[in-house]
């Protein structure tokens, strides 16, 4: 392989460090007009009445919309279940709801005419702790549920579970019961992990206009354009084919643009205003648009002295905010993992998606799965501390195997979990037991290593389509709705079809999403690009390099199997002067060097799990990571120096082993933020630290001073070249690893609740254990 | 109210007509559509809207335009020249430092004001200078090998 492999500069690498690259608030079109919201100032409140005629009046002012203007639409809408309204209908759930929207002649005028509307709100209870949200007689959010239009969610959830629990999902094997009798001993503690933002530095932004009644133009940095046309062509009563989405460069996503979040009130406000509205979000707006879940989790297991893991029983709550999204998949996501990558015969594991009065969630780079993989690393930790033994020795004994099945049913491939676990047990210097107790001591600093194991799905069953061009010079087009954000999907695109074509990746252009152009994708989320889109891509190229060997073989007068693609065209094996260029070869076969050839497919991946009874077929590939990291704690201070940081994945094989390195160093640096001082504080509903001046984005100074990013290549049968993802299967490692090395540094002190802020680590050593509600219980 | 002003923006005398309460950054983006320098907080804390203004970085977000009267402002589309990248765009080509390059301009002039003022920073000197321009891709690894490529070079 030539392409496929190598560290490839990026294909857009030009276009980002020259400023040329146009995202999509950089796009100004002809009388475009700049939009902003009234938003709710109640968690919970009934909206009695709403007054807009001074906005209306206000010189400047083309358009205001409130509910009123929904009729004839369908004005609620939503991934997994339609429970959100386009704007507030008969109240707000949360700070921040959009209650009305304004399209002025200029920004100013739009925030201007916001003060003018008068609105009447009747204050309802609120509830916003997950677990209170989820029981009997919590005020209720949602009196009435909307059901999805995606067949594969309402097959493949269990929705409408009562009360504010959206969705509950469960999966088991043997009997728990029984293996809780069975085990030596049991513990049983609690964890908790707050909610963070995504922080993509680009905000959410989108420009719509209308170009006819039927006919809606929308860009957006949205990692789901075809998503998002089925929904706005579903709330605007149009065919789908009236919906244009058209995706400029994104300013990062990491799952917060993965759905609907403005656009629908953009295109409403352009619609009544017949010309194109702008609507780029304030920073604040942001914090109240989206967010990673809060969960609660509640962990059993019961093993035996010699480390044998029998039985485990876990419940999660993750917290949804006021509307769902993907948050039932995403809580199904974290369900089947919840015991961790380790053979474990006896199980009973269950998460509970749970509305409350916040600002919505969403899914965020890793899901449902840092939750668990928080719970359940630093209580191996725990356990290993107990039985003494060394917490990498346990977990080799229990971490699952190539071929195992797992708790869904199916038979595991590609399981490069153990060698993963080495890696990065090599990159700290991981010697053994010895750092299970106090580290190197100095003064009042404390060195200790900590390391954490993750296991993952890719959403399944999906779907991903692509088109190969090529032209009549030779030069290759992709088109695909995957979306480049920064992770370097048209990099990685481009290596493949280049490899499999024969030329350089610099013939290959590839797209931005544009529904108009590009075929279905089912979104560009659960690392599932590379696998999925690369899988389409390749046949695509496949279908148009066996055009060229047929057209080839033709007029050579040879079999196609005598010959072999080289950078412009085709030629015979062994003969190199019997060749022909492309433009030949579409003389050959359209009788002109004029024209292009087309290559398509349409990759699916069957699959899902009953819900009924959790056992299918979770993914297309698993993702198996580890995170080794070392820390030294200040234990008067409370102040933590990260000194080495090392992550691992089995990658399947690295397509580019650069781009893969800086996924890996992204998904650790944002972990890193959550698991030191990231944390989206609430009271009584109202955001506490809802700008980038209280609510701190890891900086330079915040990266370890060393990182390794390792990579294990255990091929995918059925990935493209052997690959698989990568863009979030560090993540969920990072903070237990952290976590379990700030224990071995206070001597083993496990704090249980996320972030692990100074005054946290000073009062955990105070109390033992006290800094969380975990109690260890033999 | 307006003011009339002149600022010498990317080598270019321009005379320009500013409100009171126009920040630089929304003057360069909404009048002279230099798109390339981008919003992210607007407070002074992402660093996504870094230009130089003679010479030293600043967060655009909270200049007010009519204070660069006399100054000259240097935004990334003013680096490159007569087609070829400025050293420390090629730099970060080179090393691959950023992936959604949407906070690369800022973190592009960041890095440009800090090699002004000291062309040979250690480490540690680099993560304090650079830690007001937030890369949330968390490409700073790269960013910190582009620099120290670029100090190394022979000035």
């Amino acid at each position: 392989m030539s392409t496929v492999g190598s560290s490839t500069l990026r294909v857009d690498g030009n276009a980002k460090v020259s400023g040329a690259a146009q995202y999509t608030a950089d796009i100004e079109l002809a009388g475009m007009l700049h939009a902003k919201a009234l938003r709710s100032p109640h968690p919970h409140a009934r909206l009695a009445s709403i007054d807009v005629s001074k906005a209306a009046a206000l010189p400047g002012v083309v358009a205001v919309v409130t509910r009123d203007d929904l009729e004839g639409m369908n004005p609620h809408y939503g991934a997994v279940v339609e429970d959100q309204p386009v704007l507030a209908m008969d109240r707000v759930r949360c700070v921040g709801d959009i209650v009305a929207a304004v399209a002025a002649e200029e920004r100013e005028i739009a925030e201007e005419a916001i003060e003018l509307i008068e609105v009447e709100y009747e204050p309802l209870p609120a509830v916003f702790d997950v677990v209170e949200a989820a029981q009997a007689g919590a005020p209720i959010i949602h009196e009435e549920r909307f059901e999805t239009q995606a067949a594969i969610f309402r097959e493949q959830l269990n929705l409408n579970a009562g009360g504010n629990v959206c969705s509950v999902f469960r999966a088991a094997d043997g009997d728990a019961d029984a293996g809780f009798a069975e085990a030596d001993e049991i513990f049983e503690n609690t964890y908790r992990m707050p909610p963070v933002q995504h922080g993509h530095i680009e905000p959410h932004v989108a420009t719509a206009v209308w170009e006819s009644p039927s006919r809606l133009l929308v860009h957006t940095p949205c990692q789901n354009a075809v998503g998002l046309q089925e929904q706005l062509a579903r709330i605007f009563n149009i065919p789908e084919s009236g919906v244009r989405v058209v995706v400029p460069h994104v300013g990062g996503g990491y799952g917060g643009k993965t759905h609907a979040r403005l656009e629908p009130v953009t295109a409403l406000l352009a619609r009544k205003a017949g010309r194109p509205v702008q609507w780029v979000l304030t920073r604040e707006e942001v914090f109240l648009t989206g967010r990673r879940y809060g969960a609660f989790v509640r962990m059993k297991t019961g093993f035996k002295r010699d480390g044998t893991l029998v039985a485990r029983e876990v419940e999660v709550f993750y917290d949804l905010g006021a509307y769902a999204l993907s948050g039932p998949a995403n809580a199904k996501t974290g369900s089947y993992v919840a015991s961790g990558p380790y053979r474990v015969p006896n199980r009973r594991l269950t998460t509970y998606a749970v509305y409350t009065n916040l600002p919505p969630a969403g899914p965020y780079r890793g899901v449902g799965v840092p939750h668990v993989a928080w719970a359940y690393e630093t209580e191996m930790d725990r356990i290993a501390r107990h039985l003494g033994m060394d917490p990498v020795e346990l977990r080799l004994k229990n971490l699952l195997q190539e071929g195992d099945v797992f708790v869904t049913g199916e038979s595991l491939v590609s399981v490069g979990i153990s060698d993963c676990l080495r890696q990065v047990a090599s990159g700290i210097g991981w010697r053994g037991g010895e750092e299970q107790g106090n580290g190197a001591a100095e003064g009042s600093l404390r060195r200790g290593k900590g390391l954490a194991v993750i296991m993952k799905s890719t959403t399944t069953p999906t779907a991903s389509a692509a088109s190969v061009r090529l032209n009549g010079d030779g030069s290759v087009m992709l088109l695909t709705s995957s979306t480049e954000m920064g992770q370097g999907v048209r990099t990685c695109l481009a290596q493949i079809v280049a490899e499999q074509l024969g030329v350089p990746v610099e013939r290959v252009t590839v797209s931005a999403p544009d529904t108009d152009v590009t075929p279905y994708d089912k979104s560009t989320s659960s690392s599932r690009t590379t696998f999925h889109m690369g899988n389409a891509a390749l046949r695509a190229a496949e279908e148009v390099r066996e055009q060229l060997l047929e057209a080839g073989a033709e007029a050579l007068e040879v079999d196609k199997t005598d010959l072999e693609m080289f950078a412009d065209g085709v030629r015979v094996k062994g003969v190199p002067d019997r060749s022909l260029t492309v433009p030949q070869l579409l003389r050959v076969k359209y009788g002109d060097s004029v024209g292009s050839i087309f290559g398509s497919c349409n990759f699916q991946v069957k699959g899902g799990l009953d819900p009924k009874t959790g056992k299918g077929k979770a993914a297309a590939f698993w993702f198996f990571s580890a995170c080794g990291a070392e820390v030294e704690v200040d234990v008067e201070t409370g102040k933590v120096r990260v000194l080495n940081v090392a992550t691992s994945v089995d990658v399947g094989k690295a397509i580019n082993p650069l781009q893969c390195g800086l996924q890996n160093e992204g998904s650790m640096l944002e972990a890193l933020g959550a698991a030191f001082f990231e944390e989206m504080v609430f009271e009584q509903g109202q955001p506490v630290n809802g700008t980038l001046l209280e609510y701190m984005l890891p900086s330079m100074q915040d990266h370890p001073e060393r990182f390794q990013s390792l990579l294990v290549e255990n091929p995918h049968p059925d990935g493209p070249f052997g690959a698989k993802g990568v863009g979030e299967a560090v993540i969920p490692a990072v903070a237990p690893a952290i976590g379990n090395a700030v224990a071995n540094a206070l001597g083993g002190v496990n704090i249980t609740e996320l972030p692990l802020r100074p005054e946290r680590i000073v009062a955990a050593l105070a109390q033992g254990e006290a800094g969380g509600s975990g109690k260890n219980q033999p | 109210m307006r003011h009339l002003i002149t600022a010498n923006v990317n080598g270019r005398e321009r005379e320009l007509s500013v409100k009171s309460n126009q920040t630089l950054l929304e003057v360069l983006r909404d009048d002279l559509r230099l798109k390339g320098t981008r919003e992210g907080c607007s407070v002074g804390v992402c660093g996504s809207c870094t230009v130089l203004v003679d010479g030293k970085p600043v967060s655009s977000c909270l200049m007010l335009a009519s204070n660069a009267e006399g100054r000259e402002v240097l935004t990334i589309e003013g680096l490159a020249r007569d087609g070829t990248l400025d050293p420390v765009q090629q730099a970060f080509l080179d090393h691959q430092a950023f992936q959604c390059g949407f906070c690369t301009p800022g973190m592009i002039m960041a890095v440009k004001g800090l090699l002004n003022e000291n062309s040979k920073p250690d480490e540690a000197e680099v993560r304090d200078y650079l830690s007001g321009n937030i890369c949330r891709c968390g490409t700073y690894v790269e960013v910190m090998a582009a620099v120290a490529d670029l100090s190394a070079k022979p000035e």
